[in-house]
C-alpha cells in the first residue's frame, strides 16, 4: 500500500509512479491530479512577494530530495514528548513511510480513529471524505502547498466522534533518515461537537547531518463545544527545509490550545493560521523558539476571528544564538460580523548573540467596532549583569544561560498544561544553549 | 576554509553579478572592470537579493534592488541608507580559467 517514489524529481513520470502504487479512494487521486496540475503550472514564491521578501529559498532546489526507495529502519528513539506519558496511541513515519501504528481497544470501542493517513483513508474515506474536501488548507495555496496536496505519502488523521472525550495523548512521529530524504506529509484532526482529545506532534532526524526536505499541511477542525490540545514540536537537524501550512477551525464554543517549539531546521517557512468560526469559541497559540547557528526561521501566524464573542490569545518567544534569524509576522483579522472579539498577540525576542536577528512585524486588519484587539513585541539581549550575578553564586557561564534562557521561556512553559510536554520542551532548549563566551 | 571553485571564467561576463552557492551560502559574484569579487548575497538591511541590483563597475559598489543601499565590492562595507552592517566579503581569485572563492567566516 505504500509508494515508493524512487525516480528523483517531481515529474509527470514521478507522479505516474507514485498513483500507481497507492490504493486510495478516485476522489482522492481526483484531487492530487488537480493539485499537481497545479503546481506544474505555478512558479515558486520569488523574493517579490511580501510573503516571502524575508525568506530566501533562492538555494533549496527541489529535484535534490526524493522519497528514498529503500525503506529506512525505525527510529530507536519513540520521541521526546512520550517520555513520562500513558499513550492512548501512536503513529510513525520515517522518510515518508508509515513505520507503525497503535490505537488502544478502549478507544476505537469508542469509535475513535487514528492511524496513518493513507489506511485511514483507504478504510474510512466516506467518513472522512467531508472533512478533506473542506480544504482548511488551501491545497493551491502556494507551490509548496500544491506540491504537497499531489506528492503527500504519510501523515496521521484523529478522528474523535461526537461527545467522546480522549484521556490519554495521542503521539506521532515523523522522521527524516536518509541523506536528501523528503517528508511531505499530512495531519488531520476532526474533533466533532463536543469531543476532547490531546495530540503531540514531533518531527526528528535520525541522523545530525543528513540534509531533507518537509513539505507538510496540517489541518485542525475543532467542532462546536470541542476542546483539542495539540502539542507540534519541530526538531528536524539544522540541514532540512521546512515548510508547513497549518491551519485549526474552531467551532461555536470549542476550545483550542496549540503549542508549537521550533527548534530545528536549516529554514522553515510555517504558515499557521487559526479561524474562529462558531461564537464564543476560543484559541490559545503558544510558540517556542530556539536557534542557533545559521538557522532561518519565519511563522507567518494569523488569527481570523470571524464570529462574535470569540477570544484569541497568541505568545511567541524567540531566542536566538550564533548568526541565527528569525521572521514573525502575526496577524490579527477581524471580520465584520465578528463583534465583541478580544484578541492578543505578542511576540519576544532573546538575542543570545551579536550577530542574531529577529523581526517582528504585527499586523491587525479590523472590520468590526467594537473589539479589543492588542499586539506587542520586544527585543533584548541577553543581560550581562544577570550572568556576571549568577556567576558570582557559583554558577558557571553555561549554567547562567540556560537559567536566563529557561527565565525567558517560562511564561511559555506556564501556559502549556501538560507536564511532560513543558519538561520536553524545556530540555531540548537546554541541550541547544551553548557556552556563550564561545561567541 | 578552502577554496570552492564556482565556475569557469567565461561564465561570468563582465560586467554582470550572479548568485553563486558556496558551501550552502548565497554568495555574489560579481566581475567588473577585469576584476571579481564575492559578498553574501544577502543585503544586511533587510535580506534583499544583492547579486540582483545594479553594479557600478568604476565606484566599485553595488546597490539593493530592494530600497538601494551601496555596497562597497571590495570590502562589503555599507555606504548608504538604509543599510548601516557590513555584509561579508569573501575572498576570490582565478587560476586555471577557474573562479576560486574562499568564505571568510
Ligand atoms: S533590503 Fe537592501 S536596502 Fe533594504
Amino acid at each position: 500500500m505504500t509508494a515508493t517514489l524512487s525516480s528523483q524529481g517531481y515529474d509527470q513520470a514521478a507522479f505516474d509512479e507514485l498513483l500507481a502504487g497507492l490504493d486510495e479512494p478516485g476522489w482522492m487521486t481526483d484531487r492530487r491530479r488537480d493539485a499537481f496540475q497545479a503546481f506544474c503550472d505555478t512558479p515558486w514564491p520569488s523574493s517579490k512577494d511580501e510573503e516571502w521578501m524575508r525568506t530566501d529559498i533562492r538555494l533549496f532546489k527541489l529535484d535534490q530530495f526524493a522519497k528514498p526507495a529503500d525503506p529506512a529502519s525505525s527510529p530507536a528513539n519513540p520521541g521526546l514528548l512520550t517520555q513520562g506519558v500513558d499513550l492512548g496511541g501512536h503513529v510513525q513515519s520515517v522518510d515518508g513511510d508509515l513505520v507503525s501504528e497503535e490505537l488502544s481497544d478502549s478507544l476505537a470501542a469508542k469509535g475513535v480513529l487514528f492511524g496513518g493517513m493513507q489506511r485511514m483513508i483507504a478504510e474510512h474515506g466516506d467518513k472522512l471524505r467531508p472533512a478533506i474536501e473542506r480544504d482548511i488548507v488551501c491545497p493551491k495555496y502556494d507551490r509548496f502547498a500544491m506540491l504537497n496536496a499531489a506528492f503527500w505519502t504519510c501523515g496521521a488523521v484523529l478522528y474523535v466522534p461526537k461527545g467522546v472525550a480522549i484521556e490519554e495523548p495521542l503521539h506521532a512521529l515523523s522522521v527524516l533518515g536518509a541523506e536528501k530524504s523528503a517528508d511531505l506529509s499530512r495531519t488531520l484532526v476532526v474533533l466533532e461537537d463536543g469531543a476532547e482529545a490531546t495530540l503531540l506532534a514531533e518531527t526528528a532526524s535520525a541522523s545530525p547531518d543528513a540534509a531533507g526536505l518537509h513539505c507538510g499541511a496540517i489541518e485542525l477542525i475543532v467542532g462546536a463545544g470541542a476542546k483539542l490540545r495539540y502539542v507540534n514540536l519541530q526538531n528536524w537537524n539544522n540541514k532540512v527545509w521546512h515548510f508547513a501550512h497549518q491551519k485549526a477551525v474552531v467551532g461555536k464554543q470549542g476550545q483550542l490550545q496549540w503549542t508549537i517549539g521550533a527548534l530545528g531546521a536549516k529554514l522553515a517557512k510555517v504558515n499557521q493560521h487559526v479561524a474562529l468560526e462558531g461564537s464564543d469559541a476560543e484559541a490559545q497559540v503558544n510558540g517556542a523558539m530556539f536557534t542557533q547557528g545559521r538557522q532561518h526561521l519565519t511563522y507567518n501566524t494569523h488569527q481570523h476571528h470571524e464570529a462574535p464573542y470569540c477570544r484569541s490569545d497568541l505568545l511567541y518567544k524567540t531566542a536566538l544564538q550564533d548568526k541565527s534569524r528569525t521572521v514573525w509576522r502575526g496577524m490579527i483579522k477581524v471580520d465584520k460580523p465578528a463583534q465583541r472579539t478580544d484578541a492578543y498577540q505578542r511576540n519576544d525576542n532573546l538575542m543570545l548573540s551579536e550577530h542574531s536577528r529577529a523581526d517582528s512585524i504585527p499586523g491587525l486588519e479590523i472590520e468590526a467596532d467594537d473589539v479589543r484587539c492588542t499586539h506587542g513585541s520586544t527585543s533584548g539581549k541577553v543581560d550581562e549583569s544577570q550572568i556576571f550575578y549568577a556567576m558570582t553564586r557559583g554558577y558557571t557561564r553555561k549554567e547562567a544561560v540556560r537559567m536566563i534562557v529557561s527565565g525567558f521561556f517560562q511564561q511559555i512553559f506556564d501556559r502549556i498544561t501538560i507536564e511532560s510536554v513543558r519538561e520536553a520542551l524545556g530540555e531540548a532548549i537546554g541541550q541547544r544553549v551553548q557556552d556563550l563566551s564561545n561567541q | 576554509m578552502s577554496f570552492h571553485s564556482v565556475g569557469s571564467v567565461d561564465e561570468f561576463p563582465d560586467p554582470s553579478s550572479t548568485l553563486v552557492e558556496v558551501d550552502d551560502r548565497a554568495v555574489a559574484l560579481i566581475h567588473a572592470a577585469g576584476h571579481f569579487y564575492a559578498i553574501d548575497d544577502v543585503c544586511t538591511h533587510d535580506g534583499g537579493p544583492l547579486s540582483d541590483g545594479p553594479i557600478d563597475a568604476e565606484a566599485k559598489t553595488i546597490a539593493c534592488p530592494r530600497h538601494g543601499a551601496k555596497f562597497d565590492l571590495k570590502s562589503g562595507a555599507a555606504l548608504t541608507m538604509p543599510a548601516t552592517k557590513p555584509t561579508v566579503a569573501h575572498e576570490v581569485k582565478v587560476e586555471d580559467g577557474q573562479v576560486l572563492v574562499r568564505l571568510s567566516d
